[in-house]
């Protein structure tokens, strides 16, 4: 890739019209080139798996016999049917619960005059950096009708209720608990950018503040509200790690669990796993395209006269019961799960007799951290993962920066068409992304299938929308007469891109490969299809763990990766933040 | 009658530091307008929205109707809603997911004392034709110019016929020329359904226009509260003088007073008759503030008849703007009509006593 940046930039700092003409279709040719590797590629093969019944394994390519035929039995299948309706029933009730949620957190934190505003505010934020099989593997631990902690508990009191997170139920109040911020960002800022006004003259008109709530409030932001709940619908359809840690004990799979169980069945069903990955991609297309048109939409609470003066609500004694069921929530997201997962990790075994069995100091030891660690693969898998996670940081935010400049900063023809192909994986859930690129590389020999590469170039796939926005939003904020000023003093595009706009763009360029660093070390779903005994990482070794069945083990990795994300994510906000310091007066 | 609206020592502070409103007292009788106009930041608004209940005051007392609403001593607040009262806000707020009748008839769905509901409909036509806009009822609001959502923002609080009207603003984010025709006709409206009303305002016209009595603030105090002929003729305070447009002015020593006369020392160029709301005595330093219209020149008249210069004359088609120098201190002079018939060089010139305002001399600070 640098090669190729290399020779198709203009190689010279002087401005001579020859070069320049083939300079621009040569780089974005390259470009093209480079993304059509990255997603075209293997969603065409992605395709082809669906369409055709030869297994690439054991067939090759050669027995290639297309029929729509296959694509179509496959969508008349009823378990398909039962995982996808499973998948709708898990995602619309999660969707719904997230919108009560994120909802009430955004009026109390932008509305009410709570407190310990601030806190809550980012405490309730905390769900997000949670790997999803972690927040499954704890709510199993906690709500499992036999042995669940919280089931211990109720029978401790004497209250004859068990809670089983092993259903559908526990799917959905898991799903909604953890995606609620979603919402929330949504609502938050567009609760933070309503003039107050429009409240206020509701009220001066004599409506009461329930009314005004219900009449005007949440009227004015439904967009947001809207574009939230979808945002969130999409982002529970491509999660495995939940879904495979609480649906599977009974017997619930949907479309992301189902995808995985056919490619571990033996023989692996790799076609039937491409066409239900394609009927998920439609559905998360269909949805993401839906709510970028919410977005786009005329938004209602913009009319802005002056800067607005916040009135937070004055809810007098009412502000205790809104801090506490903030508390609340933050205890059963936060507190809860770590409390099971520790508790599990250091008691040798999971049963726990009654509630004072609890406190029996000689349960507990360091056993299943030690026998995490006597594997081998333990330490391979964290070695494995920094490897992944470097590698996609530097590759993807090489590629974004590349991506993004030209997109945002020339007028070079091709331009719309690098920035679609660059948006594209926004649509493609991560499991889907992990059979295209299975589909694409398993059956070239000698290929990438197997290396690490082939994990780091998926996410820098699948995480490229993500990067490239990020990035795009640093470079609107360097004025283009900064770069033109370059220019006028004799510099050549190059020279510019590295005197000016890359020392400007800087923090924007550190903090998209942070983010990059981070979303792929905690990623699950696309890294299940690719990694092999050599290659394996974390979240994957830690499925590996729960699907073996030892609690004990289980959480102590859970807490290991935990901890682990939370020291990287410390050391890359703090990385970040001295990055951004070093140039705050830029824009 | 009783009052409808009776502010008594009303302060309220924001954070520490001055307050932002510092002990304000005016009353509204009924039918009247009242306009509060002064510069932003000097407690105009804050003093509407505690008015409105939309701000809470830290002290005194906010009576409206006859019903005391506001008074923090004895932990009193109505809220908003209870109070009987309409507001037109300056971003307009009406409602962009509701038609326009939706908007006007929410206060009378939702309002408590709700007097007869069964006739809505009529309420809303009436008010809607009262303000031009019958004919787009069932339009969106959001389909509307922003003059025509103003209008439905003023038939909104005028439908329920409250006691009190109070207006923030409401004209400044119009274009100039919709401005003052929505400000000829808000106050026909106002007249027409003899409505009591607290607006405010940086707007001198349309102070003047709307208002029966403005009251001009400065850093959170009331300095004036009078009629607008008042105002403009017999500024209470070197700073109305001044933002009222009286922006000559000329230094001198006070040699006597006799009740509101004041004889000022001016320097070289003699002494000055002058009006004085102020007890000089003889000896202060005073500023003399002077309207430039006021001022007449190449005549000489019975008193206060002086020579200058004329240094620069910018013709400005309907009118003259001279520069004239005068005993050391510089005048603006306005003359009006298209014909400038004065040339650079000695001119006589009459500032006649009773346009002649004397202040005592604080300092630039006090104007600015």
């Amino acid at each position: 890739m640098t090669a190729t940046s290399a020779t198709a930039l203009p190689a010279s700092d002087e401005v001579r019209p020859a070069p320049r003409r083939w300079g621009a279709p040569l780089w974005v040719g390259a470009l093209l080139i480079v993304l059509a590797f990255l997603v075209l590629y293997p969603l065409l093969m992605l395709v082809f798996g669906a369409l055709s019944d030869s297994n690439p394994v054991v067939d090759g390519f050669g027995a290639f016999r297309p029929s729509v035929k296959h694509f179509i039995d496959v969508l008349g299948n009823e378990n398909v049917h039962l995982a996808f309706f499973n998948a709708l029933a898990a995602c619309g009730g999660g969707t719904i619960l997230a919108v009560v949620i994120g909802l009430a957190f955004s009026w109390i934190v932008v509305r009410t005059d709570t407190p310990f505003k601030g806190f809550i505010a980012g405490a309730s934020m905390i769900p997000l950096f949670v790997p999803p099989l972690v927040a499954g593997v704890a709510w199993g631990i906690l709500g499992s009708p036999k042995t669940g902690l919280l089931n211990t508990v109720l029978k401790w009191v004497g209250i004859d209720f068990r809670f089983d997170f092993y259903s559908m139920s526990g799917l959905i109040l898991v799903f909604g608990m953890y995606y609620a911020p979603y919402v929330y960002m949504f609502t938050a800022s567009a609760l933070r950018n309503m003039d107050p006004s429009l409240e206020e003259a509701s009220e001066v008109s004599g409506a009461s503040a329930f009314t005004t709530l219900f009449t005007v409030t949440f009227p004015l932001i439904a967009p947001a509200i809207l574009a939230g709940s979808l945002l969130s619908f999409v982002v529970m359809l491509g999660i495995y790690g939940v879904p495979a840690a609480l649906g599977a004990p009974a017997n619930i799979s949907v479309l992301t669990t189902y995808i995985f169980k056919l490619t571990a069945w033996s023989p692996p069903l790799y076609n039937t796993a491409a066409a239900v990955a394609i009927l998920l991609m439609v559905v998360t297309a269909i949805l993401v395209w839906a709510q970028q048109r919410v977005l786009s939409g005329k938004s209602f609470a913009t009319v802005a006269g002056k800067a607005f003066r916040p009135r937070p609500l004055k809810l007098g004694r009412w502000r205790w019961f809104t801090f506490s069921l903030a508390l609340i929530y933050i205890f059963v997201v936060v507190v809860l799960p770590t409390l099971a997962l520790i508790i599990a990790a250091f008691r040798k075994f999971l049963f726990i007799k009654d509630f004072d069995a609890l406190f029996d100091a000689k349960a507990y030891s360091w056993v299943h951290f030690n026998s995490v660690f006597d594997n081998p693969l333990t330490m391979l898998s964290i070695w494995n993962t920094m490897k992944v996670g470097v590698l996609t940081a530097l590759v993807g935010g090489a590629l974004a920066f590349a991506i993004g400049y030209t997109v945002n900063r020339t007028q070079v023809s091709g331009r719309r068409s690098i920035d679609l192909l660059a948006t594209l994986p926004v649509a493609i859930p991560g499991l889907v992304v992990g059979v295209a690129y299975l589909w694409a590389w398993i059956g070239l020999p000698g290929g990438l299938y197997g290396t690490i590469w082939i994990l780091a170039l998926a996410f820098v796939a699948r995480f490229m929308p993500d990067t490239v926005k990020a990035l795009s939003t640093s470079f609107m904020q360097i004025h283009k007469e900064l770069e033109e000023a370059a220019w006028i003093c004799g510099r050549g595009m190059l020279g510019t891109i590295r005197t000016i706009v890359l020392p400007l763009a800087r923090p924007g360029v550190v903090a998209s490969m942070t983010l990059l660093f981070v979303l792929a070390i905690r990623e699950l779903g696309s890294s299940l299809f690719l990694y092999t005994s050599d290659t394996t990482v974390m979240a994957v070794l830690l499925l590996d763990y729960y699907e073996g069945g030892n609690v004990g083990k289980t959480a102590a990795f859970s807490l290991v990766q935990t901890v682990l994300l939370a020291v990287l994510l410390g050391i890359t906000t703090w990385l970040s933040r001295d990055a951004a310091q070093g140039s705050a007066r830029v824009g | 009658m009783s009052s409808a609206l009776l502010i008594e020592d009303l302060v309220k502070r924001f954070a520490a530091g001055k307050p932002a409103v510092d002990g304000v007292n005016f009353d509204v009788p009924a039918g009247e307008i009242v306009v509060l106009l002064g510069p932003s930041g000097c407690g105009k608004t804050t003093t509407l929205r505690c008015v409105a209940g939309l701000e809470h005051p830290t002290g005194g007392r906010i009576s409206i109707g006859g019903r005391v609403v506001s008074e923090p001593e004895r932990n009193l607040l109505v809220s908003p809603r209870e109070r009987d009262i309409g507001m037109v806000f300056q971003s307009y707020a009406v409602w962009p997911h509701m038609t326009v009748k939706q908007n006007v008839a929410y206060p009378l769905k939702h309002r408590r004392s709700s007097n007869g509901s069964g006739n809505v409909d009529t309420k809303v036509r009436e008010t809607l034709e009262l303000v031009g806009l019958g004919d787009y009822a069932e339009r969106p609001v959001t389909s509307l110019s922003g003059g025509q959502m103003q209008r439905v923002a003023l038939a909104r609080s005028l439908v329920y016929r409250p006691q009190l009207l109070l207006l923030d603003e409401p004209l400044s984010n119009l274009d100039a020329k919709l401005r003052i025709r929505l400000r000829d006709e808000l106050r026909r409206i106002l007249k027409q359904t003899g409505m009591t009303g607290l607006y405010v305002t940086h707007d001198q016209a349309e102070a003047v226009v709307l208002g029966d009595r403005i009251g001009v603030m400065r850093e959170g105090k009331l300095l004036q509260m009078a009629p607008p002929g008042e105002i403009y003729n017999r500024p209470a305070d070197s700073f109305v003088a001044n933002f009222t447009g009286a922006s000559n002015v000329l230094l001198g020593k006070v040699l006597e007073r006799k009740g509101e006369r004041a004889t000022i020392d001016l320097g070289q160029v003699g002494r000055i008759e002058a009006w004085t709301p102020q007890p000089l005595a003889a000896g202060d330093r005073a500023r003399v503030a002077l309207r430039a219209e006021n001022i007449r020149l190449g005549e000489r008249g019975p008193a206060n008849s002086f020579t200058g210069r004329v240094v620069e004359r910018r013709y400005q088609g309907m009118q003259t703007v001279y520069d004239v120098e005068f005993g050391g201190q510089k005048l603006e002079v306005l003359e009006l009509g298209t014909a400038a018939r004065h040339q650079d060089g000695e001119v006589a010139l009459t500032l006649p006593p009773d346009t002649c305002w004397a202040y005592r001399d604080e300092g630039q600070s006090a104007i600015d």
